[in-house]
């Protein structure tokens, strides 16, 4: 079988129309970033993030409300996956207030009166997320400690030694969530699936290093690239990845939130995703490129422009055909793939069309045009 | 084919290696399938018998089942070690960071803390909230921009401030130390599979615990104060008539024959244990064949081959044995394995009294030397005066007893008491490296100053949800790869089916490299794994493509195959490489799951180049050799 025998399409005639289209792409997904901007996943903001699976659906709605009563701020409540019984649950929180701790502490200190009335205990030391106390017996302490964990407090021993007195209870956002979920939903039980606890430090580096590794990527590429080819290759192919990366960038903040079940938060598989549709879109380039650079060898007084259209026109089967089977495997990953999966697989396939569209259109229209300004229509190998 | 034999040679070697690599893996699934199948009855005939048992309770049952049939047999074990190892996302567990609080711990050090300190520690928390600087600088430039010196809190009088950084530096960082090495003998303890507990940056430490889902328990062994005992060793005597008691109830024999009354009897009707066949002794001593004492030392310690672990404690902790173990006596493992024989750990066990003589809390420093007299290693510790006092009580009792340093419930040392020690400065010698001789420093020094240890990052992926992802991932990876491999079928024919044959070797070596490195596969991982399968197709469809080109230009096949691999070798190196180079920034640069994606690129890519540049080229070239006509569609 073939595919595109013997066309001649003026790719480069029209490279206009393309970069018209382009950029107004980019700009169109730059309007969508600034407009609506990007979700950034817990990985970067930091914060709470609990996914709650209940034993039968419920009403979002519902618990929202109960979530948002709780009194932690700003909390997300969505569907996670397709099912209706498991709900994520967000809060940008990471420490709660004083006010708030203060009232967790009651409640645990009324919850001790409830187990033995009139015991004495103090309390010994109060860390940012935990509190201790100091009970008048090993025992009591021990009985104390089983108690509270049955009422849903996250207690424990101090230390296992046999005089061990003292007893450390957690305080966090998700003991405020789980609580606060508890005394709405009385005629539902529900577990905690997955529970992520990210330091707002932890999300910054994160987004150094992400963004480190982009722009070195990039520079590498442009060195590697100049060192194998020409400079202007190099450059070719970085514009043609910032258009991906733009175009792609543009896509994702659009699409999030409108359509079900995928969710196009910037998270690690996110960033994954551009990093890979770097590397597949320049290899996608690169043989684009090499097929230029072979031409320029054998035939080396043609015009410019019908080199370099007839180097794309015969790559054009093989840059179809491989899109399409990596397109074929990415789908099988959107559609099969899982929750997880599913961010990463939808932003590489519009990386792989994006990519495929600025190798053929775009990369060698850009050292084309660059070529004409400033050598002169010569390049040489 | 003589020309290409070494080719061929060197490929079905590599291969071999593979297979080498990938056996323990296919090896512990069907071991793990097995287990699943005993567990599983187990658990029908479990809750038949106690149909009322609380889901704890089986599951305890369970997992010692399932630890005794893991630890029988060696070679489950090692194939288990040895597979490809499954990330958190995978198969489930805990990740967990946790931050040593240098600031409480320099509340703690601080002597006659005022306003003025209180006020520094509340700017420096500030500051450290959201830098990566470390604390004990930030606090010093704090005090300073204050116009305080720090001897003011810390150190001597004269002491100038850059000595007392580094002083307090030193502490911070031995605080780290420490904790990590309570942390890892914890989770040894608790015996997770595979946990993982490394440094990241200067204080904070990553433990990954997978499989395990039980938060408050993970939690609490993270986060307690570690436990420091001193426990009496029993004297021989005492301990092998105990062990000599519980041998009788395992063996099923009548107590009441008091153990005078026995040994007369085993004079004249039985045989001594040397003159007992194999089968007899193990009848008469079922405890002595797996916990062997050492007849050669003056001890009463038992040793017991890794394996043999989850035995003796099985035997220990039947009822009937616990019921002539006396109340105030308590059996403890060592913490490591003492000797090796035979690739195993042997582990001793000891016969200590059960309550403590002394707890950890009075020592105050634990310090690694070398004994000037013989510069063979030592540790020396200091106890406060309240401790000082009690133990030269305890030592002046005990000579030429040994005592038992146990932290968290495992015994680091038992060092034999030669004199009363007065003035709480002990030594503790006979101590084999230097290295163990730091062990037993941190341990000493674990039962000290506790450096508050905080959780600050946690995330618990649901076993549930691991399951669901990994299933998934893989059914869309073959889904994938099917697709794939028909269209490949259809479109190249022959050069298509060899196209295939590439793929799948591709795949094969990805995840035998996997399994050799011992690096552990990941969700994005396998999206790696599905970006390579795209990649290689390309540089199948690069060659094949081209060689049609060069056959439409009316060459022969061996001619067209010929220029086709060396026109389409330099798109094909050069488009790989350039993405070898973006993931090898992504490992580099990246963290956790984005490495995870990078590694299986690179080799992903590695595997590409020589699949596509080697082994099908050398397939063509063999088909054409044979005069055959490979159809490239």
């Amino acid at each position: 079988m073939r595919l595109f025998e013997n066309i001649n399409i003026d790719f480069l005639g029209k490279r206009k129309t393309f970069y018209i289209i382009s950029i107004s792409l980019i700009v169109l997904g730059l309007i969508s970033v600034f407009v609506k901007g990007l979700e950034y996943g817990i990985d970067f903001k930091g914060g709470t993030e609990v996914i709650v699976s209940f034993n039968k659906p419920v009403q979002l709605a519902d618990v929202r409300t109960a979530a948002s009563q709780i009194g932690i701020g700003n909390v997300e409540v969505k569907t996670y996956g397709t099912t209706a019984e498991n709900v994520l649950i967000r809060t940008p929180l990471q420490e709660i207030s004083q006010e708030q701790f203060d009232r967790i502490v009651v409640n645990i200190k009324k919850a001790i009166e409830e187990v033995i009335p009139e015991t004495l205990y103090s309390v010994k030391d109060k860390a940012t997320n935990s509190i201790v106390f100091t009970f008048s017996s090993p025992d009591t302490a021990k009985f104390i400690v089983d108690q509270l964990l049955s009422k849903g407090f996250q207690a424990g021993l101090f230390s296992q030694e046999e005089t061990n007195r003292d007893i450390i209870v957690r305080v966090g956002v998700s003991d405020l969530i789980r609580e606060g979920l508890k005394n709405k939903f009385t005629n539902y039980s529900f577990e905690v699936i997955k529970e992520d606890k990210v330091g707002p430090k932890i999300g910054k580096e994160l987004r150094r290093d992400a963004v480190i590794a982009i722009f070195l990527s990039l520079i590498v590429i442009l060195i590697y690239l100049g060192f194998r080819f020409k400079f202007v290759f190099g450059v070719g192919a970085v514009l043609a990845l910032f258009h991906d990366v733009l175009v792609t960038l543009g896509f994702v903040s659009f699409f999030n939130g409108l359509i079900p079940g995928l969710n196009l938060e910037i998270t690690q598989s996110i960033i994954a995703a551009f990093l890979t549709l770097v590397g597949f879109s320049v290899n996608d380039t690169v043989v684009v490129f090499d097929r230029i650079r072979e031409n320029l060898k054998i035939h080396k007084t043609m015009d410019l422009k019908d080199l370099f259209n007839m180097s794309i026109n015969r790559t054009l089967s093989r840059t179809i055909l491989t899109s399409g089977t990596v397109f074929l495997v990415v789908l099988a990953l959107l559609l099969f793939g899982g929750e997880v999966n599913r961010g990463f697989a939808f932003t590489f396939m519009i990386g792989i069309i994006t990519g495929t569209y600025s190798s053929i259109y775009i990369a060698s229209a850009i050292v084309y045009d660059w070529t004409m300004k400033r050598k002169k229509g010569k390049i040489e190998f | 084919m003589k020309k290409y034999r070494f080719k061929i040679f060197l490929i079905l070697a590599i291969i071999g290696l593979g297979i080498y690599f990938l056996y323990p893996t296919i090896q512990d699934y069907f071991n793990s399938k097995e287990i699943q199948k005993v567990l599983q009855e187990r658990k029908e005939t479990y809750l038949k018998e106690h149909p009322n048992a609380k889901p704890a309770e089986l599951d305890r049952y369970l997992t010692q089942i399932e630890d005794s049939i893991r630890n029988a047999d060696p070679s489950i074990k090692k194939a288990r070690e040895k597979r490809i190892k499954l990330g958190l996302d995978l198969q489930g567990g805990m990740y967990i960071v946790l931050e040593v609080n240098t600031l409480k711990l320099l509340e703690k050090l601080a002597k006659n803390p005022d306003e003025n300190f209180y006020e520094i520690l509340k700017a420096t928390e500030n500051i450290v909230k959201v830098s990566e600087e470390p604390v004990v600088q930030v606090f010093a430039q704090e005090a300073k921009k204050r116009g305080i010196r720090l001897s003011r809190y810390f150190g001597e009088i004269r002491d100038d401030d850059d000595k007392i950084i580094s002083m307090l530096e030193k502490q911070a960082e031995d605080a780290v130390t420490r904790a990590q090495e309570i942390i890892r003998n914890r989770v040894d303890q608790y015996g997770v599979s595979e946990p993982s507990i490394h440094l990241s940056g200067s204080r904070r430490i990553i433990v990954e615990l997978p499989g395990v889902a039980r938060k408050e328990e993970a939690r609490q062994l993270l986060q307690g104060t570690a436990l420091l005992e001193f426990n009496l060793v029993k004297d021989p005597e005492f301990t092998f008539a105990l062990l000599e008691k519980i041998n009788k109830v395992l063996a099923g024999k009548p107590l009441e024959d008091t153990l005078v009354k026995d040994t007369a009897k085993a004079d004249t009707t039985k045989k001594s244990p040397d003159q007992m066949t194999k089968e007899e002794f193990e009848k008469e001593y079922p405890l002595f064949t797996v916990a062997v004492p050492n007849p050669q030392s003056q001890t009463a310690d038992l040793f017991v081959r890794e394996n043999d672990r989850t035995k003796v404690e099985m035997m220990l902790n039947r009822p009937e044995v616990q019921n002539v173990i006396p109340k105030d006596v308590k059996f403890v493992w060592s913490a490591k394995p003492e000797f090796y024989a035979e690739g195993q750990g042997i582990y001793r066990l000891y016969c200590v009294k059960a309550t403590p003589e002394l707890t950890g809390g009075v020592i105050t420093d634990a310090r690694a030397t070398l004994d000037p007299q013989n510069s063979s290693p030592i540790v020396t510790m200091e106890m406060n005066a309240e401790g000082a006092r009690d133990w030269a009580r305890i030592t002046g009792n005990n000579i030429d007893k040994r005592i038992a340093i146990i932290l968290d419930g495992v015994v680091f040392s038992a060092p034999t008491v030669r004199s009363k020690i007065t003035g709480g400065r002990s030594q503790i010698e006979n101590i084999g490296t230097l290295e163990e001789a730091k062990l037993l420093e941190i341990v000493l020094k674990a039962g000290a100053l506790p450096a508050p240890v905080e959780i600050i990052e946690e995330r618990v992926i649901g076993p549930s949800l691991g399951q669901d992802s990994i299933q998934k991932g893989l059914t869309s990876a073959f889904l994938g790869g099917l697709f794939v491999i028909i269209f490949m079928l259809i479109w190249y024919r022959t050069a298509g089916g060899v196209a295939d044959f590439a793929v799948i070797l591709n795949v094969f070596f990805i995840l035998a490299v996997l399994a050799g490195f011992g690096a552990t596969l990941t969700l994005p991982g396998i999206a790696g794994i599905i970006l390579t399968i795209g990649m290689a197709v390309d540089a199948n469809v690069l060659v094949n493509e081209r060689v049609r080109e060069e056959l439409k230009t009316g060459k022969t096949i061996k001619a067209a195959i010929d220029a086709g691999y060396s026109k389409a070798f330099s798109a094909i190196f050069d488009g790989n490489i350039t993405t070898f180079f973006t993931g090898l920034i992504l490992y580099q640069f990246g963290s956790g799951p984005i490495q995870g994606f990078a590694l299986t690129l690179m080799i992903g890519i590695a595997a590409t180049l020589f699949t596509q540049l080697f082994v099908t080229r050398l397939i063509f070239d063999v088909f054409v050799e044979q005069g055959k006509k490979p159809n490239f569609g």
